[in-house]
């Protein structure tokens, strides 16, 4: 979710539902919430995408008589993940859009639409974009990431309406689409990729890789260039075999050693420049900027100077304010990615750990999966998979029990890990907010 | 040992404290620490250290607690404290306590480098902790640390990149034109594999060690800026570093391996 960026996108539809939702309150309050028995509690969890939407769902699992409230400023969330299909023009948005029926129905979440534009941790309450304040037990983050404006000379969020991030699904999404289709054949469409942490690290090689499969079938003499401030990436050596395989020399990567670090974007011409001083020009311009955890965890205190959020490995609380629980690509959770399947492993970790702390029991012990399957093309699929545990107070991964897609794969290999990835989304998206892509519950 | 109320003795000693600090102050010197800091617990740190208590403040070190590719690790080096009027930084090493061979680089410094911070790329192996030791053209030292938790993403596994041609693509980056004596910053980059004489080729046999040992950078023939590389430096090093020419200059930069091939990347440097 996106606190800043939404705020003037809000339409007026969506605050008057939020302001009626939120006018509701004050029947509930803190009063006994479940029928027969008191609340266990109440939990004010913030964002509504894998990690908030997860963790609202597992602590209702954990305890029904804990009072969830989800707040969340849009009705349909939409996945990063697949979002690069629909920029390959394989997948509808409808196909990655998602609701929250099912947490109310089904689970009892109370789901607010609304932004939160304060916490105050010492009182424990959080104040909505509607002026109500909510008194909180345990506060769960998952405010996502936002972008660094400027932190790359030229590029704010002006320049994101003519050079698109496309780095949280929804308009930049489908901005990044039409000029895609916009594009006369022979253009070049250039890629600016960001050193490390940022969200989805194969997700970049995934965008080129099916923008080259696009432009392969309907604009065949265009290039996909890509600009890189890393000399390594997620899954290298297998990207790049697909490549070859599939596209030929249609993907030229530039990594930092060969001067592939962009320094200043300049949005209006479609021209970015690198340390060393050359200048690229594009035809459609897609920046991935620099990034930090989502706007309302530095607000609530718990962001260090690295602009992201430190945590207890062990349940994910804060490590710098008490009470609140921090989730998904806002956390520094490294060896683990920032991947919406690790958002989705550590909100349960975290619904585990506040249903046992509001109960004063100590937390069960925590460990972790997650798998990045990648789409090279349609029916091409590569995966790279771990476990995690914590060791020493920090998490760790546990060798030897993940890896990677062999390199030297035959082509059934890879149409079946493309068919698991799709398995894989639907079974994610399930799990997360109950909804299969085309099922969207409006 | 802590007494349950102050004596006569302690208030005494005390005074004097305040005093020495404050003398201290007064010159214009920060205050030595007395703990123990990790470059005394290495030797190659200590041999540049000597007998000299380093001061531990003024010295800076910046880069990320928590590094998710070990094979790259940015790193920036800088020096804000205070010295004589006539005296500068003209020595800064850097050491990776817990790599095979701790040290990453020597850098030496003239009036011409203008101001003391260098930027680079490192490797480290493991979660270490990183030192950077400064000296003065009069002896003063400074000393810093910070510690580095080094995990590989799982995302980031990796199965094999290609090792970059030796000493090859030199690239240089300085400014259009120097204000005199304003010291700008300048950035070089060459590809070079760094091997680190550690590592098993694909053939099972150690890839015997090769690496660019020496980068210097002169204007006008007279040196302003160089550095001593170790295998601690980053595949393909970069350097970022300041330089601040009097007049107009001839700046040759030229880096050199360790089978004695070299690079060589001369610019026109123009003050106004």
């Amino acid at each position: 979710m996106n606190h800043r960026h939404n705020r003037s996108g809000l339409t007026r539809r969506q605050l008057i539902k939020g302001i009626g939702a939120a006018s509701l309150l004050p029947l509930v309050g803190s009063a006994p919430f479940a029928i027969g028995g008191q609340s266990a509690g109440r939990v004010v969890v913030v964002g509504g995408g894998f990690g908030g939407a997860t963790a609202a769902k597992y602590l209702k699992r954990a305890n029904p008589a804990i009072e969830v409230l989800l707040i969340e400023p849009n009705e349909t969330f939409y996945t990063c993940p697949f979002s690069n299909l629909h920029l390959g023009g394989l997948r509808e948005m409808d196909a990655i859009a998602h609701g929250y029926d099912e947490l109310k129905d089904r689970y009892g979440v109370r789901v607010i639409h609304a932004m939160v534009e304060d916490v105050d941790a010492d009182a424990h309450k959080v104040t909505l974009s509607t002026g109500r304040k909510l008194d909180y037990d345990r506060l769960v983050l998952s405010p996502g990431i936002d972008m660094r404006w400027n932190a790359l000379e030229g590029y704010d969020e002006e320049a994101a309406e003519k050079a698109p991030h496309a780095w949280k699904a929804g308009t930049q999404t489908e901005l990044l689409r039409s000029q895609l289709e916009a594009m006369d054949d022979g253009g070049t469409f250039v890629m600016v990729a960001p050193e490390n942490p940022f969200r989805c690290p194969p997700g970049p090689y995934e965008r080129a890789s099916l923008v080259a499969n696009y432009l392969a079938q309907h604009k065949p003499k265009s290039k996909v260039l890509i600009l890189d401030a890393k000399d390594n990436f997620s899954k290298q050596g297998l990207f790049t075999a697909g490549w070859e395989r599939l596209y030929g020399d249609r993907i030229e990567w530039v990594g930092l050693s060969s001067d592939g670090r962009v320094t200043r974007v300049d949005a209006d011409r479609l021209e970015v420049e690198t340390e060393f001083g050359t200048v690229h020009r594009a035809d459609v311009l897609n920046v991935i900027p620099p990034q930090k955890a989502g706007w309302i965890a530095e607000r609530a205190g718990v962001t260090d100077d690295s602009g992201w959020v430190p945590v207890k490995a062990e349940t994910f609380e804060s490590r710098q304010v008490a009470d609140i629980y921090v989730v998904g690509d806002a956390t520094v959770a490294a060896p683990m990615p920032k991947s919406g399947f690790c958002a989705n492993g550590q909100a349960k970790v975290v619904a585990a750990a506040i249903a046992a702390s509001l109960e004063s029991r100590p937390a069960p012990e925590a460990y972790w999966t997650n798998t990045c399957y990648s789409l090279v093309g349609p029916e091409y699929g590569i995966s790279v998979a771990g476990v995690y545990r914590v060791q020493d107070g920090v998490i760790a991964e546990v060798e030897g029990a993940g890896g990677l897609s062999p390199a030297d794969a035959s082509d059934a290999t890879r149409a079946l890990e493309a068919e698991y990835a799709v398995g894989w989304y639907n079974a994610i998206c399930q799990d997360t907010w109950g909804t299969s892509p085309g099922s969207r519950a409006t | 040992m802590r007494p349950d109320r102050p004596t006569h003795h302690d208030a005494a000693r005390r005074r004097l404290l305040r005093g020495l600090v404050a003398a201290v102050a007064a010159i214009g010197l920060a205050t030595p620490a007395m703990a123990e800091g990790p470059w005394q617990r290495l030797d190659a740190a200590r041999s540049v250290l000597g007998d000299a208590e380093p001061v531990t403040q003024g010295l800076v070190l910046d880069l990320p607690h928590v590094s998710e590719d070990g094979a790259s690790v940015s790193l920036t080096v800088g020096f804000d404290g205070e010295l004589a009027d006539d005296d500068y930084i003209s020595r800064i090493d850097l050491f990776a306590t817990a790599n095979p061979s701790p040290e990453i680089a020597t850098f030496h410094l003239t009036p011409l480098s203008g101001k003391p911070e260098i930027s680079t790329r490192v490797r480290l192996n493991e979660t270490q902790q990183v030192i950077a030791i400064a000296t003065s053209h009069q002896g003063e030292r400074f000393a810093t640390a910070r510690e580095v938790r080094i995990t590989v993403s799982g995302c980031l596994m990796r199965n094999g990149a290609d090792q970059p041609e030796p000493l090859s693509n030199p690239r240089v980056s300085v400014p259009a034109r120097f204000s005199p004596g304003q010291p700008e910053a300048v950035r070089t980059l060459i590809n070079h594999p760094m091997e680190t004489g550690l590592r098993e080729g694909p053939d099972g046999e150690i890839v015997p060690r090769h690496i660019i040992e020496r980068f210097t950078v002169s204007l006008n023939g007279e040196t302003a800026f160089e550095a001593d590389l170790h295998q601690s430096v980053s595949a393909s090093p970069y350097l970022l570093f300041y330089l601040s020419p009097e007049q107009d200059s001839e700046a040759v930069f030229e880096w050199q391996d360790d089978t004695g091939s070299t690079a060589r990347h001369e610019a026109a440097i123009e003050t106004s």
